[in-house]
Parts: structure tokens; sequence; C-alpha cells
């Protein structure tokens, strides 16, 4: 589609819905000031979607709220943010409520917390509505119902009587874009609008988007730190590096032929995933690339004892209507030395799947062996003496470390528990090795988590899971928080260490490139059983079921050009599959 | 949870705390040292005259066969005689009940009606002068006594200003209080005034948390303006957690109650449960606990209520 929108050309002084101008943001805070923003000028004209991309702390979000004029309290502005005529900057609250939602809106990243849980999302629309327009409460009403079934909402009449928490994510999702587009604005600011929602439901939103938006001829700020999505949606990249912006052009330029170092590195870290020319198409002619890549010698049928094994592990939480059915029937096996990649969409039973191998979860059915022991009938004591041999890295850096405590202290509290004979030295020189080993300095010992950066944080982690030389590393989603500089970094020591060791690692993520990259092996996962398994190169590539194949066409690849033809695959399998039903 | 099968098991939740309340209060008060024979027959009574007391009221029976003939009379609506007033504790509970209700119901109402938008002024002004003075009041409300806040307020709005009476109206029924209504500002006043510094904070500390949530910013972005986001929006959401703590503050109420009405000498259940306090007088005492714990579990299952119609999460099961 947007082969066909208008050239990414500028159009003339004048024309441009957004107008950045030399815009700089500085924050007030108890440690001084932090210049956010600095001298960013760019441009969206009518109709055209302009990314702005970078790394966490780049300053793109601060840029998208300072144009809607919602930057915190603590922050001032300068510069000029022009939209449709009227500067932003000093403007003041009711200029402001007077534009916002009506010729500007934006979209946020968390659906789960972007709407009033206490309102009927049908009367969060109509609000937008009558907050510009003078029109009666029914009209709103029936207007808001209008909106849902246009972002593709079923059974908008019921769906507006919802409350947020009756709706999935992606529906969440719907409901804030409906209320963007409410009043048809000439310029939607959508932060990180996907980053929460699957990779199935990102698709969709962002079919969503860029329809609403070619129909309206509206202008997109699109912020994002997905090369996919912009690959997929923007026009024209800015491509933002400590608060300024380093380079701007158009989406082939920027992504395919980029000019500023920055720009190369930022793009070198994205994993991409591999996908066979025909992806999508169930193409059995090509030949697999399974055999290349030596899964021969330590094949799937290998001797060696599994590190964890599940035996068609059934899971269920609570009882009668309310039960549900976490995992059914799942087996699978992760050997000494290899890495098995665990995928799925959010609530497919991934994360559950991963509890149980630890044994935090009992299965309902099924069996767990753990170290060749079956965890059902070990006895306390054993269970504890088997557990000492996983270690465990969580998704959120922040959260997975007390912040009471310092990194020496957390690292070293998996040997007060399981290995309490050592002395404080022993602690101290076995926490210094292993700091060593995941390439932080032993100075980190003494300071507190929060001094460390996101990346310094999961590595603590890492060093705390690896500290008693497990035989089983558990890494559930371990770089989704992180950028994809500091995410290619942490692979590569949980990549080295294994090799080194000779750990079995159970590896979760969303992330189909990463998994791609990373894992060996991969299980499929949906709605609690596993789909599909098998190598990586052999399923990720040449997949068995249709969801599988879904699931693969649905990932955004960072090239413009393949990603343009992969959409129009993508949607000509929907149109067909449609068709077919109505049929 | 459907709501009927909701309601079944918190009623059911509340009888047994009551009757467990029973329990601990009956063996406390017969564990004390004295007993109510010394209080009712006066220091001048001899050994037998006490046992002779003591057989009359059954109160040479074992404690579990004291305790079921106790519970056997509540049953049939007997709370047993007083000691020392001479009339049933059935009587006198219905005598003073209401009139207590009258005085800590208008005391909480009040409060909430300050304390309440006072929390909202604070959060939208914090960090000004007006936040800091109310946070001081508040905390110097919250930190003095009741028993020395109703002094003051005696010295001040009835002594050396004459406003306000510093005795509570008398009378049998509420009618007859309500009466004279300038005799029941100061023990009204004295018993919002902790309210009022208790739930300022709490509002004021659920508005800006709910000030701070990406909703807000959401409705910010859609151009509602600050007063509508804050009546529409933030208000409802910062009124849920304020009004699951007004359900656990009940028994806070009606032990000011105790206070204000000794104070004030008004006649209503605290006087009474405090004159059976001075003269051992259990069957008062037991009849008195049982109603607050009544009215505290009522409290706490209106609260609940409450929250599932405010919010609709409550009753799906998740928050």
């Amino acid at each position: 589609m947007s082969a066909v929108r208008p050239p990414a050309a500028p159009a003339p002084d004048g024309g441009h819905i957004l107008d950045l101008d030399d815009l700089g943001v500085v924050f007030t805070t108890e440690t001084g000031t932090v210049r956010a923003v600095r001298g960013v000028s760019l441009h969206v004209a009518p109709g055209e979607t302009l990314a702005l991309v970078g790394e966490s702390g780049s300053g793109k979000s601060t840029v998208a709220l300072a144009a809607m004029g919602l930057l915190a309290g603590n922050a001032r502005a300068t510069g000029r943010a022009v939209v449709d005529g009227t500067d932003i900057v000093g403007a003041d609250e009711e200029q402001l409520s007077g534009l916002r939602g009506k010729t500007v809106s934006m979209v946020f990243q968390e659906p789960a917390t972007a709407l009033d849980p206490l309102t009927r999302v049908g009367r969060q629309i109509a609000e937008v509505i009558r907050n510009h327009r003078r029109v009666s409460a029914a009209d709103a009403a029936a207007r808001a119902v209008e909106l849902l079934r246009r972002v593709g909402i079923p059974e908008p009449e019921q769906r507006a009587r919802a409350y947020p928490f009756q709706l999935s994510g992606g529906q969440r999702q719907r409901v804030v874009i409906a209320m963007a587009i409410a009043n048809e604005p000439a310029l939607l600011i959508a932060d990180e609008p996907t980053t929460a929602l699957d990779v199935t439901v990102q698709a969709e939103i962002l079919d969503l988007l860029r329809r609403l938006a070619a129909e309206t001829g509206t202008g997109v700020l699109l912020v994002t730190h997905n090369m996919g999505v912009v690959a997929d949606f923007a026009d024209r990249v800015a491509v933002m590096y400590q608060g300024a912006v380093v380079e701007t052009g158009s989406v082939e330029d920027v992504l395919l032929r980029p000019s500023h170092d920055y720009t190369k590195r930022l793009l070198s870290a994205v994993p991409r995933l591999s996908v066979s020319e025909a992806a999508g198409g169930g193409d059995t002619a090509e030949p697999a690339g399974a055999g290349s890549v030596g899964a021969g010698s330590v094949g799937a049928g290998s001797a060696e004892e599994p590190a964890v094994e599940l035996t068609d592990v059934s899971v269920v939480f609570g009882r009668g209507k309310q039960a549900v059915h976490a995992l059914r029937g799942v087996s699978f096996a992760v050997r000494p030395g290899e890495t098995l990649g665990l995928v799925g969409e959010s609530g497919s039973g991934k994360s559950t799947a991963s509890r149980v191998a630890l044994g935090l979860v009992a299965p309902t059915a099924g069996s767990v062996t753990l170290f060749g022991a079956d965890l059902a009938r070990t006895r306390a004591r054993a269970r504890r003496a088997l557990r000492a041999g996983v270690g465990v890295v969580l998704q959120d850096p922040v959260a997975s470390l007390d912040p009471r405590m310092t990194v020496g202290e957390c690292v070293a509290e998996p040997l007060r528990v399981h290995r309490r004979t050592l002395s404080g030295r022993e602690r101290e020189s076995l926490v210094g090795d292993v700091l060593d080993r995941v390439r932080l300095p032993r100075e980190v010992a003494r300071r507190a988590p929060r001094e460390l950066s996101g990346g310094q944080r999961q590595r603590v982690s890492l060093a705390r899971a690896l500290v008693l030389g497990p035989r089983l590393l558990v890494a559930d989603e371990p770089t989704s928080a992180l950028d994809v500089s500091v995410q290619e970094a942490v692979l590569e020591v949980i990549g080295e260490l294994q090799e080194e060791l000779g750990f079995a690692c159970l590896f979760v993520s969303h992330d189909l490139a990463v998994v791609q990259q990373f894992a060996r092996r991969v299980v499929v996962m949906r709605a609690g059983r596993a789909e599909e398994q098998g190598l990586t190169s052999a399923t990720l590539l040449h997949p068995e079921t249709d969801y599988t194949r879904r699931l693969l066409a649905a990932v955004p690849v960072p090239d413009p050009i393949v990603q343009r033809g992969r959409r129009a695959e993508r949607l000509a399998t929907l149109a067909a599959g449609r068709t077919e039903e109505q049929g | 949870m459907s709501t009927y099968s909701f309601l079944i098991r918190r009623v059911l939740q509340a009888l047994a705390v009551v009757l467990l309340v029973t329990v601990v209060v009956f063996c406390l008060l017969h564990a004390l040292p004295g007993g109510p024979a010394r209080g009712i027959l006066g220091p001048q009574a001899t050994a037998s005259q006490i046992t002779a007391f003591n057989h009359e009221q059954g109160l040479d029976r074992p404690l579990p066969v004291q305790y079921v003939y106790y519970l056997n009379q509540l049953v049939h609506g007997d709370f047993g005689m007083s000691y020392t007033l001479n009339e049933p504790v059935s009587q006198l509970i219905t005598e003073r009940l209401p009139k207590t209700l009258l005085l800590t119901v208008l005391s909480a109402v009040i409060g909430l009606l300050f304390a309440v938008p006072l929390g909202v002024w604070q959060a939208v002004r914090r960090n000004k002068p007006v936040d800091y003075v109310i946070t001081t009041l508040s905390f110097i409300a919250y930190s003095t006594p009741v028993y020395f806040l109703g002094l003051i307020l005696v010295l001040v709005f009835s002594q050396v200003l004459p406003w306000f009476p510093a005795q509570a109206p008398q009378g049998n029924s509420v009618g007859d209080i309500l009466a004279q209504p300038q005799g029941l500002v100061l023990p009204v006043v004295a018993g919002a005034a902790t309210m009022v510094a208790v739930f300022s904070r709490y509002m004021r500390s659920a508005t800006l948390e709910n000030l701070g949530e990406d909703y807000v910013r959401t409705a910010r972005a859609g151009g509602t303006r600050p007063r509508a986001i804050l009546t529409r929006h933030v208000f409802r959401n910062s009124l849920t957690p304020v009004v699951a703590m007004l359900g656990y503050y009940i028994p806070v109420l009606f032990g000011g109650a105790l206070v204000v009405e000794q104070l004030f000498n008004y006649p209503g259940m605290g006087l009474l449960f405090w004159t059976a306090a001075q003269s051992s007088d259990y069957p008062v005492l037991l009849g008195c606990v049982l109603v607050i714990s009544i009215a505290t579990v009522t409290g706490s299952l209106l609260a609940d209520v409450l929250q599932r119609v405010i919010d609709p999460r409550v009753k799906a099961g998740r928050s």
C-alpha cells in the first residue's frame, strides 16, 4: 500500500501537519538537569508516516510527548513544535485541550493501563467525541459503536458496554485507536503502539493503522524500537541517538543503506528472521536446511540423558467452570549442552511450561524428570538438591533483583542456600569468578542493582543463575526488556558460557528471530499445546502447521522491500482464508 | 462468582467471626480478677454472700457450660440482665444503640464530607502551601488523643466562647437528641476530627496515585479537560481503596464513640459500655461487644459489596 503513497519528498513548506524546529527538552531532576532532547528538527506531511527510531533513553518518546504537550511536570521544552499552525511549546492547557483528540491524537504503548478501568469503553470513546463536538450523549454513543466497528471489534454494540478488563490486549489497543481517530485527526502519534502485543496481533494493528491513515490522509509519527515495524509501516525514518537525530531519510535508504555509524550498529544488532524465499507458502519443494546445521551429531534421538524432560504434562489451574487448562499434554526434553526454544503467543503456556520444568508448578497429569529423577517421586530435600542444579533468568531486570541487596549479595544468595559450609571469603571469590564470566567488573559486587543499566542487571541475574554451576539454565524472556544492542551482548554471553560449561538451556521467548538465532531446537506452543517441534532450522524455515506459518508470516522483517512482499502475501492468504470461510 | 453466592459466603464468614468474638470476649472477661459479685455487692460483702450470688447467677458452673447457656439465651433474643442497672441488656442496647449510631454516622458522614474534597484538593495542589498546611493539620488532628481534643473543644467553644453547650443532649430517644442540635456539635466535631485527618490522607494518596496513571494521559490526549478528568475518572478510581478502608474503620469509630460519649456525657452505648466496664457488668459488656462486632462485620460486608458496585473488576475476581 505504501508503494502507492505520495512520494516521501518534503511537501512545500507550511503543508506539514507537524513541524519540529530545534526542539529541545530538559528534565529537572534531584541530581541536576538532563537534556533529553537536543535540537530536533523534523516534519510530517499529511498522509505520510515518519518513524522515529532509537534505543531506550534516546529521547524518541519525549519528542512524541512534546508534540502532544504531554510532557511531565519537571520537563521544559524549547524551540518550536508546530501542529497545524499552533506552536505546542508554550501553549496553555486550554489551547492544548482544544487540539488534543481533534487535530492531533495519540496511541500509547501499554493497552493494559491506557484506559480508565472503571469506565465502559464506549463511554471513553464518546467522551473524546464530545470533547470537541456538540453532539448529544446518545449520538456520541452511537458514533462510538461505529468507531469500534471500524477498528475491527466484533459485536461492537455489546463491546461498547464492556469494561477494559473484559477485553484482550489487542482489543484494548483497538479501543485506544478508536479514541485516537474519533475526530479524524490530521496527525496521529503512535508511541510503540504494538510493543506490548503478540506478533499476530501486532500485524493486525499495523494493518489497521495503515488503513485508517490512508483512508483519512492522516499523517503519522510512529515511535518504535522495532525495525521490522518500521520497514512495514514507515515512509521515512529519523534515527535518534542520545537526544539528537543522527540520520533522516526514506525507509529504504535508512534501513538498507544507512549512512551514520550508529544506524549501522543498531541495524546490525537487530536479530533477523531468516525466511525461505517462498515463506508462508508451505513450499515443500525446497530442500530443508536441517541437515546442514550438524543435526546428526547430537540428534533429537540422542542417548544422552535429558537435563529436564516433560512427558505428557497437563496443568489445570482452578476447578469447575473456571478451570484454566494452561498445558494440555505437553512433552519435550532439553539435553545437556543444547538450547531448546519455547515460543508462542501470550497465554500459550510457554511460561507455565518453564515453571513446570523448574518444579515450581506441579503438573496435574504427566511427569517431569529433572536430571533423571522423577520430581513427583522425590522428597522435599532431594528436590532441593536437584534445584541447585537449575539456574533461572527472568524477564524483568529491575524486578528480579532485590533492591535492598548489593549485587554481590544477590549473586551470593544461591550459595547461602545450597552451599552453607562456605566461608565468607570463599563465597566472595566464587562471586568474583562468576562476575568475570558474565563480563562484569568485580567492583559491581559492592554496588546496588539500581546503579546498573538494564543489560548489566540482566547479566547480574545471569551470574546469580550460574554461580552454582547449573546443569540447566531456564531463561524466561531474558532479553525482552532490553535494547537490541544490549540483547545481542547478553545472548552472546549466554551462548559462550553454554559452550564452556555445557549446561542445557530452556529459552522461553516470543521473539522468533531471537529463537531462530539462539536455539537449536524449538517448541511452538499454542493454547497449552505443543503445536509443533523440531530443529529450529527446519521448523522455523519450513513449518508444518498453519499456525507456525501464520506466526512467522506476522513477524515484520527489517527490510522494507522484503517486508512489503511478505505483507502482501500475508494479506492475500488472509483474504483467501476469508473467502474460503464464506464459501 | 455470582453476587448471590458471594453474599452467602460472606454472610457465613461474618457469622463465624461474630461467634468467635463472643467466645474470645467471654473467656477474657471471666479471666479478669475481681468478678462481678464484688462489684455489685460492694466491698462489705462477705464470702458467703459472694458464693450465694455466684451460685444464683450460675457463675460457679464450668465456663463452657456458662457460655453455652449464654448462647442459648442469645438465640432467643435474651442478652441477660444487667447486674447493676437491673434491666434486660437487650432493652439497654435497643435504647442506646440508635443514639450511638446517630453520633457515629453523623461523625463519619461529616468527616468524609470534609476529608474527601480536602484529600483531592491536596493531591491537585501537591507540594504547594495548601497541601503543606492541611498535611500539618492532619497530623496534629491524627496524633491528638480524642479525649484531649474534646477537652480543648469544650474549653474554647464552651468556656471561652460560649457558643455550644459542654454537655451532650440528654434523652431517651433519637428524637430527644435531635431536638437539641447545638449540643451535638462538639461531640460530632470531636468524633469527626480523626476521621478527616485519616481519610484526607487516604484520599490524597489515592488521588495522587491515580493522577499518575496512564489512563489520565490517555484522557488528556483525547482533549478531556483537567477538571473533567478529575471528576469523571480520577475521583471514582481513587474512591475504591477509600471505601475498602471505611469498612475496617468502623471499630475505630465505635472506639472513638466510647471516649466521646464519656467525655460529653452522651447517653449512648459507649457510655453504657464504660460504666459496665467499671462495675464488671458482664452481660452488658458482652452484649455491647457483640453488637459492635456485628456492626464491624456488617460494615466490612457493606464495604465489600460497595466495592463490587464501584469496581466491576472485583466482581469478576480480578483487580
